[in-house]
């Protein structure tokens, strides 16, 4: 008897790490798929957009970047709708494979020199039918296995497919860290970005493979042959008022502040090192990719301590810590990395200057390499033209004589070992908010309409209020250069630490979190005035 | 618990109706002072997704605060 039950028990183990395997590996292409656009985004706003506006370019980089997370709710609904119609399994197939598709013909698409405006058209299109892909995909993945978990251990299993968000990007970082140093820099911004978007078709390739063999959800498979799946989803998430407010306390108590503090702890963290701090590509790349790789076992300890205390808490206290913490941890990279904090050695001081004729053109190249006492280096590589002919300068618009200024910070060991401890901090609030919330949710609502329902807050919550943190974020503190610009979170910042306020005319480093506080503060407010901490059981009605 | 949901209820749907006018005066303002293609950009996704999405689930979530839709929570 004991015998038999230890048997059944290592076959259902077995099978149940043979679903998360499989479900995890799609869900974690899927990921990087749509990571390695936003990770590109620089080469991505200089291939598809003119070069006339380099900000101009960066912001519309970044809103074809944000119409990707803004389509994911429509990819919930008509992905979700079809989940709970048909099936889990077809639908996070079909989910994979045009995800795949539209990212291998990114790598594809010739650049605005080549085609002019059409570049970016077919950039966007390709971009929306990513963000459809995933809208489909996490909560099919997620409901999949959770529909396969022991009902104690539910936290636990689904932590798996909350580790793919992460670990897809942090592969997709490594993939272009690789390719770059493997091809060089200048072939890499030539035509070497494309390759880690061509390469997503031998693993979408591989990943559709694997999920072929796998079978429907126990769940679902019970409804359908008891002809019991919903024959309206929609209709039954959205316009019944029980399961609707579960839906918009699902957004407004937990995904909306999630999302927020998932994309500030991971992409933000990447953009204000490199633009605020001006931190070096490949070093600012490596800062995030080994906070990840520590910081990503933390999901599965959440989620499986979730399971012994109950999802709400800990998915609170990470958002409440980080609110808190967000402006000392961000002042203190900021800090780490300012050069006037630091002592420059005068005599290891090189400028070079280079001139080059193009046609009517001049070309000024200036660069200048310091090194501090502290082990720090800093270049900087300025970039001017010069029409030769007067009148042709004088027919110039003014942001095309305007110097290119690139600068670039290397960190000695300690500060960048310090600067990895300010970004895991950060992976570690994601892991509390992320990692319980798959269980969190598919327990809200029943197995007829779990797809739609989930779906639908899940990516409204991370695709929308976090999906636009890089956005909204570039925006205001775009809007700290202004005249009369005051933010409080600086002030009460350089209150406590005696730093001068942000300068008039120049950028408030700290101005874009005021954006994720707001969100993630609201959202704590309502998810612990109103969500309940009890253990669900999950059935099959 | 009952109560402070209830009161709260009112708080996020007059702070959802509060947005509305809010967003859009700033957005007006923005663009008049600036009208860059940037600014365009940017203040056409708060107020025609960011806006509208945040309006009506807080409206929607604090009437059924409101109502009490949400007692049983502990």
């Amino acid at each position: 008897m004991a015998q038999n039950y230890s048997a059944s028990h290592s076959e259902e183990v077995s099978s149940t790490r043979k679903v998360i395997a499989a479900s995890s590996v799609g869900t974690l292409i899927e990921w990087y798929d749509f990571y390695i656009f936003g990770s590109l985004a620089k080469i991505i706003s200089e291939q598809f957009f003119p070069k006339d506006n380099p900000t101009a370019a960066l912001l519309a980089t970044l809103a074809t970047f944000a119409a990707g997370f803004v389509v994911r709710p429509f990819g919930a609904l008509f992905f979700g709708r079809l989940g709970d119609l048909i099936g889990r399994k077809y639908t996070f197939l079909v989910t994979l494979v045009i995800m795949g598709g539209s990212t291998f013909v990114i790598g594809l698409v010739p650049g605005y020199a080549q085609i002019g405006f059409v570049a970016p058209a077919i950039v966007f299109l390709l971009r929306l039918l990513q963000g459809l892909a995933l809208g489909g995909e996490y909560g099919g993945a997620a409901t999949y296995v959770a529909e396969h978990s022991p009902d104690n251990q539910r936290g636990y299993w689904t932590s798996f497919i909350q580790t793919t968000a992460t670990f897809g990007l942090f592969i997709s970082l490594g993939v272009i860290l690789i390719v770059r140093q493997t091809l060089g820099l200048e072939v890499f911004n030539d035509w070497g970005w494309r390759v880690p978007f061509l390469l997503s078709i031998f693993l979408v390739g591989v990943s559709v493979f694997i999920r072929m063999k796998m079978s429907e959800s126990p769940m679902f498979s019970k409804l359908k042959k008891e002809g019991k799946t919903s024959t309206n989803p929609l209709a039954e998430s959205f316009k019944q008022k029980d399961n609707l407010k579960m839906v918009l306390l699902a957004l407004l108590g937990a995904t909306a502040g999630q999302g927020v503090v998932w994309y500030t702890g991971q992409f933000y963290a990447l953009s204000f090192l490199q633009n605020a701090c001006n931190i070096e590509f490949v070093q600012s790349n490596i800062i995030i990719s080994i906070a990840l790789v520590i910081g990503t076992p933390f999901f599965v300890v959440f989620g499986a301590l979730s399971d012994k205390i109950g999802r709400k808490w800990i998915m609170m206290l990470g958002m409440l810590i980080a609110v808190l913490s967000y402006g000392p941890i961000y002042n203190a990279m900021y800090d780490t990395a300012n050069l006037k904090n630091k002592v420059e050695i005068k005599e290891k001081t090189v400028v070079e200057h280079k001139a080059t004729v193009n046609g009517a053109d001049s070309l000024k190249t200036t660069i200048t390499k310091k090194v501090f006492e502290d082990g720090t280096t800093y270049k900087e590589t300025k970039k001017e033209m010069f029409p030769v002919d007067a009148a042709a300068k004088a027919a110039l618009p003014k942001d095309k004589l305007k110097p290119d200024t690139k600068k670039e910070v290397v960190l000695p060991q300690d500060q960048f070992i310090r600067m990895i401890g300010f970004v895991f901090i950060q992976v570690l609030f994601v892991t509390m908010v992320y990692g319980p919330i798959a269980a969190f949710l598919v327990e809200l609502f029943p197995t007829r309409i779990r797809y739609t329902s989930m779906s639908l807050p899940y990516h409204i919550g991370n695709g929308v209020f976090g999906g636009l943190v890089p956005l909204i974020a570039t925006r205001l503190v775009e809007a700290s250069k202004e005249p009369g610009y005051s933010n409080p979170l600086s002030n009460l910042i350089n209150g406590v630490t005696g730093h001068a306020s942000a300068v008039a005319g120049q950028a408030d480093p700290l101005a874009g979190l005021m954006y994720p506080i707001l969100i993630a503060g609201v959202c704590f407010i309502i998810g612990t005035v109103y969500i309940k901490n009890k253990p669900t059981v999950i059935d099959g009605e | 618990m009952s109560a402070i949901q209830k009161i709260l209820g009112i708080v996020w749907a007059a702070l959802g109706v509060g947005i509305i006018p809010l967003a859009i005066m700033r957005a007006m303002a923005e663009i008049a002072k600036k009208p860059s293609e940037e600014n365009w950009i940017f203040w056409s996704i708060v107020i025609v997704v960011l806006m509208p999405i945040i309006s009506f689930s807080l409206i929607t979530f604090g009437v059924f605060a409101l109502k009490g839709e949400y007692d049983s929570v502990d």
